[in-house]
C-alpha cells in the first residue's frame, strides 16, 4: 500500500522549549486529503497532534495551515495534489496556540474594525423595513464574489505586508470592507474610506497578489484592494 | 490562552519574505524587484547627484572656475569611475531603472483598477480576474524592456555594438 | 498629509520621472552613435568641453533636468519611507526617518540644483 510521509510542526509553547518536527507515515486510500492524512495521525499515531477543524468541506475555514509552503485549507487539498512528501506548518503570520492551530484574535479584531455590515443612514427604515432593498445584477455582481469569502485566514498567512508589517490590516479586512463599499445598499462610502486612509492602512498593498492565489473560494482580495483604491482616490 | 506571538514577526522572516518569492505568482515577483530595484536605482540617483556635483566645482566651486575644475577633475573621474566592474554595475542599473519605469507604471495601472478584470460571479475554472493577462503581459514586456535597455547600456559602457 | 494625498504625489511624480527620465536619456545617451562609449564621445574631453556640459546649455533642457531632479527625489524619498514604515514598525523609527529622508532630500535638491545651474552657465 502506498504511503504518505507526513512531516508535521510540533511546538506546545506551554512544555516544549522549542518547536520540532514529527514524521509520520500514513496510509494512503484514494481521496485523500491532507486534513484526512492528519486525522489519520490523530486517531491512530499520535492523539497529542493539535488541529482545528470543523466542516471538511471548505465551508467553515479553521483548518487553514502551511502545506508545503503555501497557505491552504487542509480539507481542501488532495494529497495526491501536493505530493507524497507533505509538510505540515502552523499558518503563517498568525501567532501560534499549539502546534497547527493558530490565534485568530488579531485578524478578527482587524475584520471588525472594518464595519463589516451595512450602514443605512435610515436606521428606523432598516430596522423596520417597509419595502424590500432590490439590487439588479450589474449592481449584484459588482460584489458578490468578494461575499464569499469564509475568513480562512489564508490570504493574510499569504500577505508579504502583514508578515512586514503586523498592523497592516490584510487582505481579508480590506476586500471585506472593500465589499460592503461596493454594495449599494450601504451608506458608509465616507466612513469606510476614512477608516483606510491611514498610513499602515489600505495603500501599504502592493499588489504582490498571495491573498488571490492562495483564496480557496475564488474571492480574488487583490482586486477589491485595487478597486478600493480607486474609490479611495476618488475620495 | 498562551500563544507564541514571536511566530509572527522576526527580521529573518520578513527579509526572507520579502526578498524570496519562490513558489508565488508572477506578481509576487513584481513586488520583491519593484522593491529591490527602487533601493538600488535610488543608491545610484544620490550617487549620481554627488558625483555631477563634484565633477563640477564640488565644494570648491567658490574660488575655482568651474570649467577648469572639470577639465583638472576629468581624468580623477574616469581613473575612478571607468573601470569593467563598475560599468558592468551600471548595466546593471539600467536594467533596473527599466524595470521599475515599465512596472511602474503597470501598477499605476492596477492599483486604479485598470487592466484588471471585472469582479464577477466566482468561475472555479478561470484564475482570479487580478491575475489578467494584460497586467501580466506589461510585467513580462517589463523585463524584455529591461533586457533591452541592458544591452543597449553594455553597448554604451563597452562598446560592442557596430554603429 | 493624508496618505492619500502623499500616495497621488507619489504617482504622479513617477509619471513626472517617465517623461523628464526620457528627456534626459534621449538628451544625454542617445547624441552617441552605437558601438562608441560614453567614456569616448558623452563625456568626452576635448577643449576643456563635455558633450553632457553642451547639451545643458539650452535653458529648457537645464529645466528639464531639474524638473527630472525634483521628481526623482520625491518619488525615491517617499518610495524608502514606504519601506521603513514596513520594515521598523517602531513610532520613534518612523518619525526620525522622516527627519532624516527630509534632510537628504533638502540636500539633493540643493547640490543638484547647483549643478544644473553651473553646468548650464558653463556648457
Amino acid at each position: 500500500m502506498r504511503t504518505v510521509r507526513l512531516t508535521v510542526y510540533r511546538f506546545d509553547p506551554t512544555s516544549d522549549e522549542r518547536p520540532r518536527y514529527a514524521s509520520y507515515e500514513v496510509p494512503y486510500r484514494s481521496g485523500m486529503t491532507v486534513l484526512d492524512s492528519l486525522l489519520y495521525v490523530k486517531e491512530k499515531l499520535d492523539h497529542t497532534l493539535a488541529i482545528r477543524y470543523s466542516c471538511r468541506m471548505g465551508i467553515c475555514g479553521s483548518c487553514g495551515m502551511t502545506v508545503n509552503g503555501l497557505p491552504r485549507l487542509a480539507c481542501y487539498t488532495q494529497v495526491k495534489e501536493v505530493g507524497w512528501r507533505i509538510k505540515v506548518e502552523p499558518l503563517k503570520n498568525h501567532p501560534l496556540v499549539r502546534d497547527l492551530v493558530t490565534d485568530f484574535t488579531d485578524f478578527f479584531r482587524k475584520y471588525k474594525s472594518m464595519r463589516p455590515w451595512l450602514i443605512r443612514t435610515d436606521a428606523e427604515e432598516q430596522e423596520n423595513p417597509t419595502k424590500q432593498y432590490t439590487q439588479s445584477d450589474a449592481e449584484l455582481e459588482r460584489y458578490i464574489q468578494f461575499s464569499y469569502c469564509i475568513s480562512c485566514g489564508l490570504c493574510y498567512a499569504a500577505c508579504p505586508v502583514v508578515t512586514a508589517l503586523p498592523e497592516f490590516p490584510g487582505p481579508q479586512a480590506l476586500a471585506s470592507l472593500y465589499r460592503f463599499l461596493a454594495d449599494t445598499r450601504d451608506h458608509g462610502r465616507r466612513e469606510r474610506l476614512r477608516i483606510v486612509d491611514e498610513a499602515v492602512g489600505l495603500w501599504r498593498c502592493h499588489f504582490a497578489g498571495s491573498c488571490s492565489q492562495v483564496c480557496p473560494k475564488g474571492v480574488d482580495p487583490a482586486l477589491a484592494i485595487q478597486l478600493l483604491r480607486r474609490e479611495a482616490m476618488r475620495g | 490562552m498562551r500563544t507564541v506571538r514571536s511566530q509572527a514577526r522576526s527580521y529573518p522572516l520578513v527579509l526572507k519574505t520579502m526578498l524570496v518569492p519562490v513558489g508565488y505568482t508572477v506578481e509576487r515577483w513584481s513586488y520583491t524587484l519593484q522593491r529591490v530595484t527602487g533601493v538600488v536605482v535610488t543608491l545610484y540617483f544620490v550617487l549620481h547627484v554627488v558625483e555631477t556635483g563634484n565633477f563640477i566645482g564640488g565644494p570648491n566651486v567658490w574660488y575655482v572656475p568651474p570649467k577648469d575644475f572639470a577639465a583638472a577633475y576629468y581624468q580623477h573621474v574616469k581613473e575612478l569611475l571607468h573601470n569593467p566592474v563598475f560599468d558592468a554595475g551600471l548595466v546593471v542599473i539600467g536594467w533596473m531603472v527599466a524595470f521599475h519605469t515599465i512596472n511602474g507604471i503597470r501598477l499605476t495601472l492596477a492599483h486604479f483598477g485598470i487592466t484588471l478584470g471585472k469582479p464577477a460571479r466566482v468561475d472555479p475554472e478561470s484564475p482570479p480576474r487580478s491575475f489578467s493577462n494584460l497586467q501580466r503581459a506589461i510585467f513580462w514586456a517589463s523585463i524584455a524592456l529591461a533586457t533591452f535597455a541592458a544591452v543597449y547600456s553594455v553597448d554604451a559602457l563597452f562598446g560592442v555594438l557596430s554603429g | 498629509m493624508r496618505e492619500r494625498n502623499v500616495m497621488l504625489v507619489h504617482y504622479v511624480s513617477g509619471i513626472g520621472i517617465l517623461v523628464f527620465g526620457a528627456v534626459h536619456l534621449f538628451t544625454v545617451f542617445f547624441t552617441k552613435p552605437l558601438g562608441e562609449t560614453i567614456w569616448e564621445t558623452t563625456m568626452l574631453f576635448e577643449g576643456h568641453q563635455f558633450a553632457v556640459l553642451e547639451v545643458y546649455r539650452n535653458a529648457l533642457l537645464a529645466t528639464s533636468l531639474w524638473f527630472l531632479l525634483l521628481f526623482t527625489t520625491i518619488h525615491a524619498l517617499n518610495g524608502l519611507r514606504v519601506i521603513i514604515t514596513e520594515l521598523f514598525p517602531v513610532p520613534v523609527v518612523r518619525t526620525a526617518s522622516k527627519y532624516v529622508l527630509f534632510a537628504l532630500g533638502v540636500f539633493l535638491m540643493v547640490y543638484g540644483t547647483r549643478t544644473i545651474i553651473i553646468a548650464h552657465m558653463i556648457g
